[in-house]
Order: structure tokens, then C-alpha cells, then sequence
């Protein structure tokens, strides 16, 4: 297994010593380093286990994008359903916060030629050659929701 | 000139108390009312002229009396911030921020060649899941970490939530085969397996011609290959060995762990 398949240790230690502070009252319960090393693997496993099952509930109808919800019926296919009612609720969440910066991107952009309009017309007052006022934005890809293969 | 300097308003002189007045709070009373020099205002709000001497006593009165008023206005106002402040505390359950990258995520699920195309909302839901499923891990393994009274939780703590728990039994490679002996040797209660020597230690019994036959020719009793019952007929008492299942030595409980 190559290095960039492993879940990043710092974080599972978070993980893990965030729960552990709840479980215990009495001080800090420490975890050794092949445990953490365990953790992530376990973590990484659970991925690979959740995709391909969730891949086979995307197939059998007949689709090929792995959505959401092919994701909760992979979740309750592997007996985890007490996890579909939490992650439903934080699905919201994020899809609010995507719903806010489209908001902030769309006046971005909106303002943007205003913007541009009146350098131009700084720059043919003064009737200089080069225009400043033009920026070179290559159209970046929009985002479709959709990452192909990209291996 | 000294006598202009005693007959302003009261409230100007307040400094420390009108410099703390919360945000968007008026520092000036309703029903306050100022006259002109040489005149104190009463709470009805009417002013009467009164004689210089006595002036000095009634505008401390007046003063000590809108003082109060703004202090216990404060009071209230501060009240009102902290018990707000606490709610708002309160209502927050979620302290934690710790969201495994998305991108990484992507990548172990790329790393299955049957997996073609994924959504947007597919790699969060899996990171929010992983999560959740550690902290599930992470509270079984401890479980077994405080039933030895440890203090560190160790791999083979993780190993017992895994054969503990039917659930994870997709995670049985992780765990080595040593370790997931003893977990389902220590999770069985003592006395209820029967606990054999190697083969060669059993006696070698001798079966009478009825169950023999049963047997046949090709099978085998205690890991001996069971010879022709032919040519054990003549024997009628067949020697069985007095004990069969020889008690286990008594195990000596291992230290506990530190």
C-alpha cells in the first residue's frame, strides 16, 4: 500500500484521543503507535469496503456515478444504518454551506466587469497602448459535480 | 463663572459610568428634564428655584439618584448579555473539527479499478462515515483496554473489538492470525472446550466389532488408522483407556498488564 492511500496518522489521532476524552473521566488514555497505525488501516478498509459495495448498488441500477444515496443503502447493505441519520444531517449542512458560496462566487463574478470596464476606461483616457485593465483569466473548469478518471 | 460650573446637568459629570454604557442604550433617563442655571430638576419634572446654598445638597441627591439608575440599567443589561452568552454556549454541542481529506479519500476509493465515477457529496458523506465509524472503533477497543485496567489502548485491543463485534468482521486481515487466537481463545469462558493433548499422546483403544463396523475399513479414531475389525472379534472385554479426556493442568492467570 502506497503512502498516499494512508488516512494522514494526525488526524486519526485527533479522532481517536477525542473520543477516548469523553470515555474517560479519570485522565488521558494514551494510544500506542501500531495501534494508530491499525486505526488508519481500519479507516482505509471501511472505505474500500463502503465504496465497493456502494460501486455494486450503483450498478445493479444500471448508472455509473457512485451518488449519496447509493452511499446510505451501501451503509445500511454493510449494517451500519445508526450512520444515515447523522450523515444525512451533515450532508444538509454542507450542501447549505455550498449554497452560501455560490452565492459569494456569483456576486464575485457579477462585479467583476464593472470592475473591468472602468480600468479600461482609466486606460483610454490616458491613452495608453498596453491595456492593464484586461486580466488574463483563463476560464477555469466548472465544477460539475462529477470527477472522472483522473488515474 | 463658579456658579455656571455647579448648575450643569448632573449626567455630564458621569464619566466612568457613561463610558461603559452598552451599545445602542440611550445614557440619558426619559424622564429627565434640565433647567436653566440656578434650578434642580425633581422627579415630577417641574423645576423649581431654589436658593444657592441649598442647590449643592439636592443636585448630589439628583446625581447619586441618576447614578443608581444607570448602574442598576447596566446591571440589568450585563444579565441579559451572559444569560444570552450562555445560551448560545450551550446550544453549541459540536466542538470538534476534524474532517479527513477529501482528496485522499478519493484516491483509496480510485484505487479500486471497478470504481469509475464519483459525485461531488460522495467523498464527504465518506469522510463524515469514516469518522464515525472510528469513533465506533475506538470506544469498542477501549472497552477491552479498561477491562484489563490499562492505560494505553494497544493493537490487541483494537483486535478484540474486531471478533467481538460481527460488524467488523471485514476487518479480520488487519488483525494477525496470532492475535485473533488468543482474542477468541480469551473471549471463550474456561471449562467448556475440552482441551486435548497431540494425537500420539491419546491411548490407542480397541473398538468392539458392532461400532467397528459402523466405522469401516477406511476410517480413522484418535488420528490411528482403524485396522480390520475381523481380526479383533475373538477379544470380548475390549481395553478401553480409563480416562479418554485427561484434565488440563491447572493455568497459572498471568500477570495483568501495566
Amino acid at each position: 500500500m502506497s503512502e498516499a492511500e494512508e488516512l494522514p496518522r494526525s488526524i486519526m489521532r485527533r479522532v481517536v484521543k477525542y473520543k477516548l476524552s469523553r470515555c474517560s473521566e479519570d485522565g488521558e488514555i494514551s494510544v500506542s503507535k501500531d495501534g494508530l497505525l491499525a486505526f488508519s488501516e481500519s479507516g482505509r478498509i471501511f472505505i474500500h469496503y463502503l465504496s465497493a459495495t456502494a460501486n455494486d448498488i450503483c450498478k445493479e441500477s444500471k448508472r455509473q456515478i457512485i451518488n449519496v444515496e447509493n452511499v446510505f443503502k451501501a451503509l445500511e447493505e454493510t449494517e451500519f444504518p445508526e450512520f444515515v441519520c447523522p450523515l444525512k444531517a451533515s450532508l444538509e449542512e454542507f450542501r447549505k454551506k455550498n449554497a452560501r458560496k455560490k452565492v459569494v462566487v456569483s456576486k464575485g463574478k457579477e462585479d467583476e466587469p464593472k470592475k473591468k470596464r472602468k480600468l479600461e476606461g482609466e486606460s483610454s483616457d490616458k491613452g495608453e497602448g498596453s491595456e492593464k485593465g484586461e486580466d488574463n483569466d483563463k476560464g477555469e473548469d466548472s465544477d460539475k459535480g462529477v470527477s472522472g478518471d483522473d488515474q | 463663572m463658579d456658579h455656571q460650573g455647579h448648575s450643569q446637568n448632573p449626567s455630564m459629570g458621569v464619566v466612568g459610568s457613561g463610558a461603559q454604557l452598552a451599545y445602542g442604550s440611550n445614557p440619558y433617563q426619559p424622564g429627565q428634564i434640565t433647567g436653566p442655571p440656578g434650578s434642580v430638576v425633581t422627579s415630577v419634572g417641574t423645576i423649581q428655584s431654589t436658593p444657592a446654598g441649598a442647590q449643592l445638597g439636592q443636585h448630589q441627591l439628583a446625581y447619586q439618584h441618576i447614578h443608581q439608575q444607570q448602574q442598576h440599567q447596566l446591571q440589568q443589561q450585563l444579565q441579559q448579555f451572559w444569560s444570552n452568552q450562555y445560551q448560545e454556549i450551550e446550544k453549541v454541542t459540536d466542538f470538534k473539527n476534524h474532517s479527513l481529506p477529501l482528496a485522499r479519500i478519493k484516491k483509496i476509493m480510485k484505487a479500486d479499478e471497478d470504481v469509475r465515477m464519483i459525485s461531488a457529496e460522495a467523498p464527504v458523506i465518506f469522510a463524515r462515515a469514516c469518522e464515525m465509524f472510528i469513533l465506533e472503533l475506538t470506544l469498542r477497543s477501549w472497552n477491552h483496554t479498561e477491562e484489563n485496567k490499562r492505560r494505553t489502548l494497544q493493537k490487541n485491543d483494537i483486535a478484540a473489538a474486531i471478533t467481538r463485534t460481527d460488524i467488523f468482521d471485514f476487518l479480520v486481515d488487519i488483525v494477525p492470525r496470532e492475535d485473533l487466537k488468543d482474542e477468541v481463545l480469551a473471549s471463550i469462558p474456561r471449562g467448556t472446550m475440552p482441551v486435548a493433548g497431540p494425537a500420539d499422546a491419546l491411548p490407542y483403544c480397541y473398538m468392539p466389532p458392532q461400532h467397528a463396523s459402523q466405522v469401516g475399513a477406511a476410517g480413522v479414531i484418535m488420528g490411528k488408522p482403524v485396522m480390520d475389525p475381523n481380526m479383533y472379534a475373538q477379544q470380548s472385554h475390549p481395553y478401553m483407556a480409563p480416562q479418554m479426556w485427561p484434565q488440563p493442568p491447572d493455568q497459572r492467570q498471568s500477570s495483568p498488564e501495566h
